[in-house]
């Protein structure tokens, strides 16, 4: 698996946390105007917003809360909107699991994870057991 | 002003045998369930037969709005009146199919009046039975 | 006896020819040999400078050929911009969606498919969809021979959607190979209705639509389609 580096030389485009509804309602909001900032068409907006959105309430109902870092880098020669998620709850045990489809079948349960990487261009997670978990996503077109 | 949007309301209309619910915010999940039991609530109390759901104001729906959605549709099933979700946004469409979410079972229409038509063919038939 | 070749000055002007060679190497061919004196030394000193000139021109010459294969190569740059805008304009143009009969929208599909293209078509159809209102939609793909996985799951994500919306999507003249792709990515096929042919597809659309039409408590649709007429 990647790793997820930080020193990298993105703009930063804001810091929020995670702590109530309100919260994911909120910045599930500021993605969406910095996604139209990046001119991107309606339909990119509500992919990278609908992805934001299942990752915040990811934090929101397994983590107890995080915080979400909006960037915009260079990627690959592409202008790339960056979000990362963080959060320092109980980690997710079985990532390959997770990021399967049969996992969130059914009832819909699970972390949504298959259905949120299909709307973004790149994803990336990191989890460690009670230490935490990193989901970043990228979009650019 | 500071509201509490935690008791914030979603208006529902009653007209003629059906009730009207047009969703104009951007909804968390608390509140999505406090419609979904203010609209069982209202059907029981106003025995309406017909729930139309329009979204056409709706820029996004996450998987837990349209799982919301969908057991919104088999409650009121189960109550004996139909739910109906109107005016979905394009965009809103390719998103909720991506996500693997296609709510089979639920019942959708173009616009109000499509909407509405549909609910009182429903009723029409149903009166046969 | 043996020749005895004398050259005056030997020394300096062996030093100088030295010097010369060496700028030369270094990058100056402004440099000559100042040949003065006639000697047998002399055929020497001119013959380098004879070099020197012939280099300078070569140089020359290379320099020019960079500079037109340069221009050239910027000239096929800008061409290759505008061909794409022309791509993305004819992408633009080479789906219409066509709103055929009351209640039905018609999106026929010319040429390779490839998925940047379909993405565009399922996103033009869905609007339009929603902007008339029209609740049938045919997407006949007759005039495509293959298509990719890619581009398959894009058609079957473009009725979903539209069921989705309350409307419904037929496709329409798809080929053997398509068909073999389609049912090899192991899609569940009933949520999906093909027609052999436009027509059929049509002739379909047209039916549904009247017993829509028939059905309908309003009188509405009536007077539309005699307004029409």
């Amino acid at each position: 698996m990647n790793e997820i580096t930080f020193d990298n030389n993105w703009e930063q485009l804001g810091t929020y946390p995670i702590i109530t509804e309100h919260d994911i309602v909120k910045v599930r909001q500021l993605v969406r105007h910095h996604a139209k900032d990046f001119r991107m068409g309606i339909v990119e907006q509500t992919r990278i917003t609908t992805a934001v959105s299942e990752l915040f309430r990811n934090m929101y109902n397994y983590a107890g809360g995080g915080k979400v870092l909006i960037e915009r880098g260079d990627v690959e020669g592409k202008n790339a909107l960056i979000v990362t998620c963080i959060d320092e709850g109980p980690g997710i045990e079985d990532i390959d699991l997770a990021m399967s489809d049969g996992y969130t079948s059914g009832q819909g349960m699970g972390y949504g994870l298959p259905g949120t990487k299909r709307l973004v261009d790149r994803f990336e997670i990191k989890s460690e057991k009670d230490k935490g978990t990193v989901v970043r996503v990228m979009k650019w077109r | 002003m500071n509201l509490d949007l935690h008791e914030k309301r979603i208006p529902i209309i009653k007209i003629r045998d059906f009730l009207i619910v047009s969703i104009q915010v951007d909804m968390h999940d608390k509140l999505a369930i406090q419609l979904q039991s203010q609209i069982l609530e209202e059907i029981e109390r106003t025995g309406a037969k017909g729930v139309l759901i329009d979204i056409s104001v709706l820029e996004m729906v996450d998987s837990f709005i349209g799982r919301m959605l969908s057991g919104m549709a088999s409650m009121a099933a189960i109550m004996d009146a139909a739910v109906v979700i109107v005016g979905m946004q394009p965009a809103v469409a390719i998103t909720l199919v991506e996500l693997g979410l296609e709510m089979p079972g639920v019942d959708t229409a173009l616009n109000m009046e499509k909407g509405i038509e549909m609910l009182e063919q429903r009723l029409a038939n149903s009166e046969f039975l | 006896m043996a020749e005895t070749i004398v050259f005056e000055k030997a020394k300096e002007r062996i030093e100088h020819i030295e010097d010369v060679l060496s700028s030369v190497a270094a990058g100056d061919l402004d440099v000559r040999i100042e040949a003065e004196i006639e000697d047998d030394l002399t055929g020497v000193e001119e013959a380098i400078n004879i070099l020197i000139e012939d280099l300078t021109y070569e140089l020359k010459q290379s320099k020019k050929m960079r500079e037109e294969l340069e221009e050239k190569l910027s000239k096929i740059e800008e061409q290759q911009k505008t061909i794409m805008r022309q791509q993305d304009d004819l992408l633009e143009l080479s789906s219409p969606v066509t709103k055929v009969w009351d209640n039905i929208l018609i999106l026929p599909v010319i040429g390779t498919l490839d998925s940047q293209r379909a993405q565009i078509m399922m996103e033009n159809l869905l609007q339009k969809i929603v902007d008339t209102g029209c609740t049938m939609s045919i997407l006949d793909i007759t005039g495509v021979p293959t298509v990719d996985t890619q581009v398959a799951n894009h058609l079957l994500k473009t009725v979903t959607s539209a069921r989705l919306l309350g409307a419904d999507c037929i496709i329409s003249g798809i080929s053997p190979a398509i068909a073999q792709t389609i049912v090899h990515l192991g899609i569940d096929l009933s949520v999906i209705r093909t027609k052999a042919t436009l027509q059929d597809a049509m002739i379909y659309a047209m039916r549904k639509n009247k017993l829509l039409v028939d059905g309908k408590i309003k009188s509405e649709n009536i007077s539309e389609t005699e307004e029409s007429e």
